[in-house]
């Protein structure tokens, strides 16, 4: 009989990056849905359009240089979703094309493709169209602020991702099933909130749906954040720190977060350096 | 503890390795076509760190050469054609012998632990040791010998005295309800066995200070400690931590496992040699289960004996399917460091391709010796060894669940083994020059 010989261990937990990549997904896909529900045809054009320039770059790419096609891995279609989220809904469908092109070819794959990129390619996009479309980047009318009830269905444009806070819900499902870490968000969320309540502004300015899509996925990509437990408390911190200070200096916290969130990624590997533990036991004498 | 199997039904051949732990290997004492008697020598060795061989099997010798082994590799073999005389050499029971005769007959009879070293030697560690510490926390073995739970006693407590121990300890799963009964209704110098949970920071030496029991139980987390885990024991039932590069022994314990606390008894109360174990099989097998298992059994015989393979088998895995070894061949025998065998379908063969890391940390997360795996295993992937080091790669207890949670299915474990191989390698390349300068 034959026998398969392969090293230990001999099993492994059911997850993958493809699972992990997808389900991120999944759980952005109700936001998109309340997205095109407020903003109609334009909004769900702009993400099938942020979708597409990321495939299409992708897949141009790895056909050119002759590397293995992973599109099926859901990074692509990920981030190109994410980069869509992050522009205004009233925008013609070349610009979330563009930045998504930009943000695969340039910001993932030229800094060596999933794993290998330093900032994150969302926020790095967003910088990028912000600085080249400068008027076009600026939402038609900014969400209404000072009401909470803002979080279920926001009255105001602002961003795509900013239609419905609470259809984001389904984070926590993954943060339940650890595809996205706890550390970050919470100490993120704590420093924000502390924060900005000791400098007095509303809360209600910063809980928009950009801020908490920074919160949940963009501070929380892995490749961008330190893999130690401390430095993911400490990252989560700065994160917090420097989206406040944007903020409060501006009063745009939606910007503050995209920039704050850049810079953060910008100090993550410094951080993690600082921060390597100590191992069980102690080491030798 | 019932469906514990007694493997009787003779093997076509029996391969009796002339190496069955990880020490020095035994020259065989017989020639082709002699006669053996269950419990005869077959193997002879000098040195330090030795398991004597004996026949568990009356039969003829057919051969002797390398044969197969669960270790994978091929190893010196004494190939028996086992008969149906039960005939013996004469077992001698010992009563009332001086700690320094046990050990000598512990050492006699080639008892050997389950972390692969010779229980003589590891009773003796030539340093001042306070507490013996039986690990009891794989569960199926555990059951396996609930039966004669009196006789695992009697041998523990015949440990203590060889070695001269003054306290043991039997460290079980706090989940494990079953084996938490047995040990509840056993009786140790005509007192029944304490039971005591580790909470926080009452370890063990609580509970010993405050009962003057010799022996006591405990129930310790949900972990199963396999060799590699010697670290995690001592601090997790006795609260003293293991430093790299010493051994449980520099902090006065010495663990010792249920095996060989039944070998003990049998070599010392009946004289025999240690001749079998328990054997647990899992998986794809129709009636999974503990077998007992003389040593020199194929595999093949013991999935028969467990109802044969379920489906088409894929893998057959020796000690475990977090670190152990997938052999080739189902010939191979089981040997003293035989604790389990994992049959898997070929439909449950792992088939994955390795992707780049994403930096997920769920490895750093999953580590119980707090090391950072993927950042030592890209290091060694680059030749990096020096920075292997600096990320404490030596402290890697190789227990593999930081392959088992990682999405990228690398292969962290085979990565940091080969980084402290090559540290090693640095480290005796460095010593031999200062010797020679």
């Amino acid at each position: 009989m034959a026998f398969t010989v392969s090293p230990p261990p001999h099993i492994k937990e059911g997850v993958s990056v493809k699972k992990l990549m997808w389900s991120r997904f999944i759980v952005l896909l109700p936001l998109c849905l309340a997205s095109i529900y407020l903003f109609g045809f334009p909004a769900l054009g702009n993400l099938v359009a942020g979708v597409l320039g990321a495939v299409f770059i992708e897949l141009a790419i790895q056909k050119t240089f002759k590397q293995k096609v992973t599109i099926g891995d859901g990074n692509a279609v990920y981030l190109g979703l994410l980069i869509a989220l992050m522009v205004p809904p009233a925008v013609p469908f070349w610009l979330p094309f563009i930045g998504a092109v930009f943000g695969i070819g340039v910001v993932k794959h030229a800094f060596g493709g999933l794993g290998s990129y330093m900032f994150h390619p969302a926020l790095a996009t967003w910088v990028f169209l912000k600085l080249s479309w400068a008027s076009l980047m600026v939402p038609t009318s900014v969400p209404q602020l000072g009401s909470l009830s803002d979080l279920i269905l926001e009255t105001g444009a602002g961003f795509i991702a900013d239609a419905s806070p609470i259809a984001m819900i389904g984070v926590l499902y993954l943060i339940a099933r650890r595809y996205i870490e706890w550390r970050i968000p919470l100490m993120y969320l704590l420093t924000t909130v502390v924060l900005v309540f000791l400098l007095g502004d509303p809360l209600s300015y910063v809980f928009t749906g950009s801020f908490l899509l920074g919160v949940f996925f963009l501070a929380t990509e892995t490749s961008t954040s330190p893999i130690t437990k401390n430095g993911r408390l400490v990252y989560g911190v700065a994160c917090g720190l420097l989206t406040v200070i944007y903020g409060y200096f501006t009063g745009n916290y939606i910007e503050g977060t995209f920039y704050g969130l850049l810079l953060a990624n910008a100090i993550a590997p410094m951080i993690e350096r600082s921060t390597v533990p100590k191992p069980f036991g102690g080491v030798e004498a | 503890m019932s469906d514990v199997i007694r493997l009787d039904k003779l093997p076509e051949k029996v391969i009796i390795p002339m190496r069955q732990h990880d020490g020095i290997a035994c020259a065989p004492l017989v020639k082709k076509g002699e006669e053996v008697l269950v419990g005869q020598k077959l193997g002879e060795c000098e040195g330090s760190d030795l398991a004597y061989v004996h026949s568990p099997f009356c039969g003829t010798v057919e051969s002797i050469g390398l044969m197969p082994n669960p270790s994978g590799k091929r190893i010196l073999s004494v190939v028996l054609t086992p008969s149906e005389c039960t005939q013996s050499v004469e077992f001698v029971p010992e009563k009332n012998a001086s700690p320094s005769r046990l050990i000598q007959i512990i050492k006699e009879a080639g008892i050997v632990e389950y972390y692969e070293k010779p229980t003589y030697l590891a009773l003796k560690p030539e340093k001042r040791i306070d507490t013996l510490v039986m690990n009891a926390t794989f569960p199926l073995i555990t059951h396996a010998y609930l039966g004669s739970l009196d006789k695992v006693l009697k041998g523990f407590s015949l440990m203590l005295e060889a070695s001269g121990i003054s306290r043991g300890v039997i460290v079980v799963r706090a989940d494990d309800k079953e084996s938490i009964k047995a040990f509840k209704g056993a009786v140790v110098d005509g007192k029944p066995l304490t039971i005591a949970p580790i909470i926080g920071k009452r370890h063990a030496d609580y509970y010993l200070e405050d009962i003057d029991d010799r022996i006591i139980v405990v129930a310790a987390g949900k972990v199963t400690y396999t060799p590699t885990m010697m670290n995690l024991l001592s601090a997790d039932v006795m609260g003293r931590k293991v430093s790299l590069g010493h051994e449980p022994s520099d902090v006065h314990i010495v663990v010792c496992g249920v095996k060989s606390a039944k070998a003990v008894y049998d070599a010392i109360s009946e004289g025999k040699p240690y001749l079998e174990n328990a054997v647990t099989v899992i998986g794809a097998v129709n009636k999974p289960g503990a077998v007992i298992v003389r040593f020199g059994t194929p595999i093949k015989d013991v999935i028969d004996a467990c109802g044969g393979y379920k489906g088409e088998p894929g893998k057959v895995i020796v000690n475990g399917s977090m670190g152990g070894v997938a052999i080739y061949t189902d010939e191979a025998p089981v040997v003293k460091n035989t604790t389990g065998i994992v049959v898997q379908t070929k439909a449950e063969v792992l088939q994955d391709e390795t992707t780049a890391c994403i930096h997920c940390a769920r490895c750093v997360d999953i580590c119980p010796m707090n090391l950072l795996p993927t950042r030592i295993a890209s290091y060694a992937d680059m030749g990096k060894y020096e920075e292997c080091e600096h990320l404490y790669a030596m402290n890697c207890i190789e227990c593999g669940a930081c392959a088992v949670v990682c999405p990228s299915k690398r292969h962290l474990v085979q990565l940091i083994k080969y980084s402290k191989l090559q540290i090693h390698n640095i480290c005796a390349a460095e010593a031999m020059e200062e010797a020679t300068k």
